[in-house]
C-alpha cells in the first residue's frame, strides 16, 4: 500500500497532499483533546502492524487496520495515520515523504468512509449487525484503499483495470483477515471497554 | 458461560480465517509488501543485482536500469525469476541501479566506483580478453608457468612471465576462490528491514508526540 518515492508524478502527488492536510485540519479540529492517549495507542498500533507478517499460503500479508482506526477514530484517523505513515517512511523508509500525502489519503480516505457509513451499524446492540458491520468496515477500507493506489498509479501511465486487478489480488487474504479482524476487536472492545467504542470527537 | 451463540460466533470466525487462508493459497501474490530492496555486487568483469521484497520473496520480472553519474540511462533490463539481473559493467563511475517493481514500488541503489575497481575489474575489461588463453595455455600443457607459480616462486620462473599476466593470473584465481565469499558478504549487506531499533524508536516518538500534545492543552486550559 506504500507508493515508493519518484514514481507519482507532480498533480497527483499535490492533490494527494491537498487531501492529506485538508483531512487532518478536519480531524484536529474535531478531536477530544481528552482522549489522545487513545489517538496515541491506535497510531502506534497502526505504526507497528505493517510489521507483523501473517503467513498466507506461499507468501505472507500484514495488516493495515484502517478500517479499525476508521470506526474508532472518524476524521482522526487522518492525523493517526499521517504520523503512523511519517514514522515508517523515516524509520522504515516504507514510502517516502514526497508521497506522504498519496498514501496517508489512499489509507485515512476509506477510513473516515467508513466511519460515516458503517459506524453507527458497527456500535449497535444487535450483535450480528455489529459484527458484520465491523466485518465489512475492515474488508471495504482495504478494498477501497487498494482501488486509491490504482488509481493514483493511472495518472503514471500505468491503465487503471490490470493495476487494480494486481493491487486487489494482492490484498484479498488481507481483506478478509483485517475483516475478522476488526470484527473480533469491535465485539472485544464492547465486552471489555465499551466506552472506546465512542467517537472521540469533541462536544461542542 | 459458552452458549450456543458463541460457539456459533467462534465457528464463523474459524471459517472466515480459514477461507482467507484458502484464498490466500489461490493468489500466488505477486508483491504484497511495502517495499522493495535492491542490491548489487561485483562479480568479476560483471555486476550481479538482485531485487526482493523479504529474504523468501523475490522480485521478479522488474524493470532494472543502470544510469551514470550524468543521469544518462547506460542499459536496462527485466529480473529473472530468482529476482537477479546481471550486466557487463559499462563504465568504471558510479552506478545508479533502478529497479522498479509492480504496484508502485521502487527503490535503487548505487554502487561505487571504487567497489567496481575492488572487483578486479581494474584491470579486467581490458585484460580479460588476454588473460583467459593465458590461463588456459598456462594450465593445459601443465606446462612450466603454471608449476612455475605454484612452487616459492624460484627466480628465473618469474622472469618468464611479465608482471601484467602474472597479475591477471592471480586476478583471476583470487576471483574464482574469493566468488562464495563476495557472494555470501553480498548477501550479509544487503539491506532489509526495519530492526528493534527503528520498531522501539517510532513508538517512544508516538509516545513523545502525546507527551507534547498534552503538555500544551494541559497549560492552555485555564
Amino acid at each position: 500500500m506504500h507508493i515508493s518515492e519518484g514514481i507519482l508524478s507532480a498533480p497527483v502527488l499535490l492533490s494527494g497532499a491537498v487531501v492529506a492536510v485538508a483531512g487532518t485540519a478536519i480531524g484536529l479540529r474535531k478531536l477530544d483533546y481528552d482522549r489522545l492517549p487513545q489517538v496515541a495507542v491506535l497510531t502506534s498500533a497502526f505504526f507497528v502492524a505493517s510489521l507483523v507478517h501473517i503467513p498466507v499460503g506461499p507468501s505472507s500479508v500484514h495488516l493495515i487496520l484502517n478500517g479499525l482506526m476508521g470506526l474508532l477514530l472518524g476524521w482522526v484517523a487522518f492525523p493517526a495515520i499521517l504520523v503512523g505513515l511519517i514514522l515508517q517512511a523515516v524509520l522504515f523508509q516504507y514510502g517516502g515523504l514526497t508521497v506522504l500525502g498519496v498514501n496517508t489519503t489512499s489509507m485515512a480516505l476509506p477510513a473516515v468512509l467508513c466511519h460515516y457509513a458503517l459506524g453507527a451499524a458497527a456500535r449497535s446492540n444487535m450483535r450480528y449487525l455489529s459484527i458484520s458491520a465491523s466485518f465489512v468496515a475492515g474488508f471495504g477500507a482495504i478494498l477501497l484503499s487498494g482501488l486509491l493506489v490504482a488509481a493514483a498509479l493511472v495518472f503514471t501511465g500505468e491503465s487503471f483495470w490490470p493495476v487494480a486487478r494486481l493491487v486487489l489480488a494482492a490484498h484479498v487474504p488481507v481483506m478478509v483477515i483485517e475483516g475478522v479482524f476488526v470484527a473480533v476487536s469491535v465485539q472485544f472492545l464492547k465486552k471489555v471497554r465499551p466506552e472506546l467504542l465512542e467517537i472521540i470527537y469533541a462536544k461542542r | 458461560m459458552l452458549s450456543a451463540e458463541s460457539y456459533l460466533k467462534k465457528s464463523l470466525v474459524i471459517l472466515a480465517a480459514l477461507a482467507g487462508l484458502w484464498l490466500g493459497m489461490f493468489f500466488p501474490t505477486p508483491a504484497l509488501a511495502h517495499k522493495v530492496y535492491v542490491y548489487a555486487w561485483v562479480e568479476g568483469d560483471r555486476v550481479q543485482v538482485e531485487g526482493y521484497f523479504n529474504r523468501s520473496q523475490k522480485a521478479q520480472g522488474s524493470l532494472v536500469e543502470v544510469f551514470g553519474p550524468d543521469g544518462r540511462k547506460l542499459l536496462e533490463g527485466k529480473t529473472d525469476e530468482k529476482g537477479l539481473f546481471s550486466f557487463k559493467i559499462p563504465q568504471k563511475t558510479d552506478l545508479k541501479i533502478v529497479l522498479t517493481a509492480s504496484m508502485g514500488h521502487k527503490s535503487d541503489y548505487t554502487l561505487k566506483a571504487d567497489e567496481l575497481a575492488g572487483g578486479g575489474s581494474t584491470s579486467r575489461p581490458t585484460l580479460a580478453p588476454a588473460s583467459k588463453p593465458e590461463a588456459q595455455r598456462a594450465a593445459e600443457p601443465a606446462g612450466q608457468p603454471a608449476q612455475a607459480v605454484r612452487p616459492s616462486v624460484p627466480a628465473p620462473a618469474v622472469s618468464q612471465i611479465d608482471g601484467d599476466r602474472l597479475r591477471a593470473m592471480i586476478d583471476e584465481a583470487l576471483d574464482r576462490k574469493l566468488e562464495p565469499l563476495i557472494r555470501a558478504m553480498a548477501q550479509a549487506n544487503e539491506p532489509h528491514g526495519p530492526g528493534l531499533t527503528e520498531i522501539l524508536g517510532g513508538l517512544g516518538y508516538i509516545l513523545g508526540l502525546l507527551g507534547i500534545v498534552m503538555y500544551m492543552k494541559s497549560r492552555a486550559k485555564p
